[in-house]
């Protein structure tokens, strides 16, 4: 029982993280192992300074926490504190995964899964250094704080990763294609997925030719459509980069014209996938939160400090990597909502244009990039040649009211490797998704 | 070839990390921690115990063993035995002033430059690394360094960010950094510009060889996907281009001067490219083993992990002692470079968010947004102009190439 002190708000953030990484390459083993880490994060808030700790051994947290009050001032006022007012103080317990953890699950049956998909990395003498990962990952997250909030729930992902290196004569592709999902059984069966998803890129890696530079149409797949989404817009929502300059408020307001009418970019970490977040590290409940609807500035993404820095309602996203990074402002599940067309309806009126089908990694500031990897030109409002493509980039405002058609359908994608990278915290793990988008015009290179 | 091999690895590391809003400290964070790893060796198999918090050796050599039966093969050329120590940890700060003597600094950086709002760390870290093999190889490794790393965004902008300062080092020289932060701050408000075309454009190691680092790693070398595949010895680059894994703590403090494995080379550099001539891939000592390459001798490992390649960072070997030595006239320095990548075939290309027009070796004012390109062997051939070690805002390594520019 930990014991807190008044005059002061404190937290205590604990996660037992399971994790299997089986890996083999060239048909030999290369990992095969299960770790089991647990750590607390302690925060400290006198109502001028925070003061954090971190520690490996949960025997720790009571001595890390008296050491951490001794190095703040104490505040009789605390609880009048507007930051310390915002937080929610729920008790809950969700455990979703309890019957279907992956702690369960031997590492056989996982080496054997795997083991079955390393064949498709092999299918053409084109194909080198084949290299598979099983990995998974179960969290148990616990969160107590000074005002009566605890928390517990737990958390999983689990999926294959597959990569191989194609090369013919000069040829040459770096190949890739992965799954996940939060529950083991859901991983069977990809056989077929994964065969044709190798053999695409076979045929990408030999036909494929330079795209011509320049500013054309782009159609961007669900994966990047959701890429383009977390990495333009995203990032601009996570409201603590308007805390270091105020003016900054006066050019985001709500309300102000963003992106086509058509457009709707919604989060929730209540999505399951990898981004899903029911309570967030500072304990507020996961809710739906627009950022943009029907083109306009809808909202925004808050932590405790941001929320009553703007004045507005808490979001769910205040988030860290893991037990040694206090919470910042993070994205969760981010996705365009869907529109009303067919893929065909979508890339007809295209005289010439590009189709983005997957991508490398995006990155998003003033202008946002993202580096395609298996991307296809479009001719005459039909699909062409297979084209490379280093970087496609623009505008984000720019960008985001050049958006003039969806497709009727959302695909939400969950990933087992990478992950979101902002400041110090790397590999975050988000979701994010949405339709096939077009955007009328981008800067193509 | 022993029979048998047991390598012993503690790790001890602490920071402390001071957050920045608005120009102002506004959270204090500690951390240390310790882990442990114990790697057992045998009949060509590895078995590896892992710990996160204070390591029992005797219960992670059970660990490792029993992870022999897993049947990992590894190929582990032992090294011999060696004592080495390499202390470094010096006090950069007094602990007890670090939080008041950062925040005075920033109030200077504040007021030197005005239009800046400044945000993002300031860190003191250090660590200490021990090896130990069962054939008598010691190696120790501490050092700490401090790390300010300042995001600026010109107000009123809108913009995440806007410009950024960084520096790492074991040398807290205040009036340096408020003179590097008031050349950035000033310069980003007076608009320069360029044509669009060929010129010298100056980048960091880090955004010159990032994407293009993958074609150095063993396993994508011998696999043919590397452009360099089949190419080991030989001279592909320009003379003026020696590239190295940086472990030497005078250029990349805070780094373990030994690898994962307990390997270094004699200056602490293991050495990629060297006068062109492309000298060694990445690998572990296994990868090594496994497709007939020389150990590069920059393997990594997570505690509880098997060995793999690594990078610990990049040395690039100056050919200028001054900037303007380097580039006499004209050039782009890229500040902010974000989301570029190369083709398969090698073609290179990225938006460069923030540009400054340097004239002799000065910045002189900021260019629009930019979008850099150039061939991989021409980048790193004909184009490459060379490098320099200080001379702008940082004091980084700073690397000289021609490339295409053009104005977005």
């Amino acid at each position: 029982m930990i014991k807190f002190r008044e005059g002061f708000y404190a937290d205590v953030r604990t996660e037992d993280r399971f994790r299997t990484v089986i890996g083999y390459q060239n048909g030999n083993p290369i990992e095969f192992k299960t770790q089991n880490e647990i750590r607390a994060f302690i925060r400290v808030y006198d109502g001028r300074m925070w003061y954090y700790a971190s520690v490996t051994d949960i025997g720790d947290v009571q001595k890390e926490l008296d050491s951490l009050y001794e190095a703040a001032t104490p505040n009789r006022d605390i609880l009048s504190d507007p930051v310390v007012a915002k937080f929610e103080t729920n008790k809950d317990r969700i455990f979703k995964f309890k019957d279907r953890s992956v702690r369960n699950i031997s590492g056989d049956e996982k080496n054997r899964l795997l083991l079955g998909y390393l064949p498709f990395l092999s299918a053409e003498k084109c194909m080198t250094m084949p290299t598979g990962y099983y990995l998974d990952r179960n969290s148990i997250f616990g969160f107590v704080s000074s005002l009566g909030a605890d928390i517990a729930y737990d958390y999983q992902t689990c999926g294959i990763a597959l990569y191989c290196n194609m090369v013919e004569g000069d040829k040459k592709l770096s190949a890739h294609w992965q799954a996940g999902d939060t529950l083991f059984e859901n991983l069977r069966g990809k056989e077929e997925t994964i065969a044709a998803e190798f053999a695409e890129q076979v045929k990408f890696m030999r036909e494929s030719v330079p795209a011509d530079a320049g500013k054309y149409p782009v159609v961007l797949s669900p994966e990047a459509a959701g890429v383009f989404a977390h990495e333009s817009f995203g990032h601009k929502s996570e409201s603590d980069f308007m805390l270091s300059d105020e003016s900054m408020r006066n050019e985001w307001q709500l309300g102000k014209k963003v992106g086509s009418d058509i457009l709707s970019i919604a989060e929730c970490g209540e999505v399951e996938g990898c981004g899903y977040v029911p309570y967030d590290d500072e304990g507020t409940k996961a809710r739906k939160n627009y950022l943009i609807k029907n083109g306009v500035l809808a909202g925004r993404l808050h932590s405790a400090l941001t929320a009553n820095a703007l004045g507005e309602e808490l979001t769910g996203n205040a988030r860290a990597i893991n037990c040694t990074f206090e919470p910042i402002v993070r994205m969760t599940n981010t996705y365009i909502e869907p529109g009303d067309l067919t893929f065909d309806q979508l890339i007809a009126p295209i005289k010439k244009g590009y189709y983005i089908k997957t991508i490398k990694h995006g990155s998003g500031m003033s202008t946002f990039t993202i580096a395609p990897h298996v991307a296809y030109e479009i001719v005459d409002g039909k699909l062409g040649r297979p084209v490379q493509i280093s970087v496609i980039t623009g505008s984000v405002f720019e960008t985001l009211g050049l958006i003039d058609g969806l497709t009727s359908d959302l695909h939400m994608l969950s990933f087992v490797t990478g992950g979101c990278g902002k400041m110090e915290q790397m590999n975050l793990p988000v979701g994010f998704g949405g339709p096939y988008v077009r955007v009328s015009s981008m800067n193509v290179q | 070839m022993e029979k048998e091999y047991k390598e012993y690895i503690v790790s001890r590391s602490a920071s402390v990390t001071l957050n920045v809003t608005a120009g102002k400290v506004d959270s204090y964070r500690k951390k240390e921690e310790t882990t442990g790893t114990v790697r057992v060796y045998r009949d060509g198999k590895i078995g590896v115990g892992g710990s996160l918090g204070k390591p029992d050796e005797e219960k992670l050599t059970e660990t490792a063993e029993k992870a022999l039966s897993l049947g990992l093969p590894y190929v582990c050329a032992p090294d011999a035995a060696v004592e080495v120590k390499e202390e470094h940890a010096r006090e950069i700060v007094p602990a007890k002033e670090f939080l008041p003597r950062m925040q005075e600094m920033l109030d200077r950086i504040s007021a030197a430059c005005p239009n800046f709002a400044i945000s993002n760390k300031i860190r003191l870290y250090g660590s200490e690394d021990e090896y130990r093999s069962s054939l008598g190889r010691h190696l120790v490794s501490s050092g700490n360094a401090l790390s300010i790393e300042l995001l600026f965004q010109s107000r009123g902008s809108g913009n995440l960010m806007d410009c950024f300062y960084g520096y790492e080092g074991t040398k807290f020289d205040p009036d340096k950094a408020v003179d590097d932060c008031r050349i950035l701050h000033d310069a980003y408000y007076k608009p320069a510009d360029i044509e669009n075309g060929v010129m010298p454009v100056i980048l960091a190691p880090a955004d010159l060889f990032g994407t293009l680092l993958r074609n150095f790693v063993g396993e994508v070398y011998v696999s043919g996907a590397s452009l360099a595949s089949g190419k080991l010895g030989q001279k592909i680059f320009s003379e003026k281009l020696s590239l190295s894994d940086d472990r030497n703590y005078e250029s990349n403090p805070g780094s373990c001067f030994f690898d994962s494995e307990g390997q270094f080379s004699e200056d602490y550099r293991s050495p990629i490219i060297k006068n062109g001539v492309l000298e060694s891939v990445l690998t572990s000592k296994n990868t090594a083993a496994q497709f007939g390459l020389s150990p590069s001798k920059t393997s990594d490992a997570a505690y509880d992990g098997v060995p793999s390649y690594g990078v610990s960072g990049l040395y690039v070997s100056p050919t200028a002692e001054t900037l303007s030595g380097l580039v006499p006239g004209k050039a782009v320095y890229v500040v902010m470079a974000s989301g570029g990548d190369t083709t398969p075939d090698g073609h290179f290309a990225t938006p460069v968010q923030l540009a400054y027009l340097v004239e002799n070796g000065e910045i002189v004012g900021r260019l629009p947004e930019l979008m850099i390109d150039g061939d991989f062997f021409e980048m790193l051939g004909d184009n490459y102009i060379g490098a320099v070690h200080g001379g702008l805002p940082g004091d980084g390594q700073l690397c000289a190439v021609c490339l295409n520019v053009t104005k977005q």
